[in-house]
């Protein structure tokens, strides 16, 4: 769990050049993605061998568990907006599957609230 | 966590991710909370201005390359195996983050930190919360030495509403952060239920 960029010391920031790694692809977010949709690797043990390094670090990640783009920013040190166009390239090849967060709803659902409560009460 | 015994097809199922926000002054104990009941250490990441959606107008003041960044600090909460909780803390120093609408767009609630010794630095953010209809509490970061106010004090120098709770804490303490939580998810239950 220590993978990524912890708080403690100097803060070097994200990467210099944050779009080198998506190739100049700034905000080509085709799948509306959010901080909290959830990304998982469509298949175990996928071969993901011909993949440049960020691709793989990200099914790395997502291997057995669901993670929040937000998380995998963190812990690859990137700028949201380029883990955004990378997951998207691996969902469009279908190595990753996603779900997006609980849409902004009118009215609050009771039972998700009810289920944090209880859950943060075990804590 | 959201493990599947199912090698061949794992799944998302029913699995969700949802959002508490911690807003307050630089140097309130944001993160310090976060940490105090996040089942990870606190994380950051960070985001252009550009990327977020902020105009050029926005910008009077701030560095004008197109470098600048926003930073969030999170935590983690695995509540059952389909709802993880993350709680968000916005650092202080930085106003920008009220720019950031994907950031409060389906917030479950925000809690504001403050400290009694500059109550007015959290006043942006009750503002925010209260002009977007996000409902939050006021959770009282108990600083040694700082003057000991009471909670309609506390209520009237920030002008909220009374219904809006006001918690009294200890960001460092695991059980008293924990406290918060659940105020503020008590408070959702009551808003939610009133509606």
């Amino acid at each position: 769990m220590n993978a990524g960029k912890s708080l403690d010391g100097d803060d070097p920031g994200p990467l210099v050049r944050p779009f080198a790694v998506t190739r100049g692809r700034a905000g080509k977010d085709l799948h509306r993605l959010d901080i909290l949709t959830l990304v998982m690797a469509a298949r175990t043990e996928a071969d993901t061998t011909g993949l440049d390094r960020e691709y793989r670090d990200i099914m790395g990640l997502c291997q057995h568990r669901a993670l929040s783009i937000v998380e995998i920013a963190a812990r690859m040190n990137l700028l949201l907006a380029a883990v955004k166009v990378l997951v998207g390239d691996l969902i469009d090849a279908g190595y990753l599957i996603h779900r997006p967060p609980r849409p902004a709803e009118d009215r609050p659902d009771i039972n998700l609230l009810q289920a944090v409560l209880d859950g943060v009460r075990k804590l | 966590m959201f493990a599947n015994s199912d090698a061949r097809s794992p799944g998302l199922g029913d699995a969700r991710a949802v959002k508490l926000l911690i807003a307050g002054g630089f140097g309130v104990g944001k993160t310090t909370l976060v940490g105090a009941v996040s089942e990870i250490k606190p994380l950051r990441t960070e985001e252009r201005l550009s990327d977020i959606g902020a105009s050029i107008d926005d910008l009077t003041g701030v560095d004008g390359k197109d470098t600048t960044t926003v930073a969030l600090d999170f935590g983690r909460i695995t509540i059952n195996p389909q709802i993880v909780l993350y709680l968000f803390g916005t650092p202080g120093q930085d106003r920008f983050w009220f720019m950031w609408k994907e950031l409060s767009t389906g917030a479950l609630g925000a809690i504001v930190l403050a400290d009694t010794r500059r109550l007015g630095d959290c006043f942006g953010a009750v503002d925010f919360f209260e002009s977007r209809n996000i409902p939050f509490i006021i959770a009282v970061n108990c600083f040694d030495g700082a003057d000991i106010y009471d909670e309609d004090e506390v209520r009237r120098a920030l002008d909220i509403d009374a219904h809006v709770p006001v918690q009294f804490c200890d960001a460092r303490d695991r059980r008293s952060s924990k406290q918060v939580l659940v105020r503020l998810l008590e408070h959702l239950m009551t808003t939610a239920s009133a509606l």
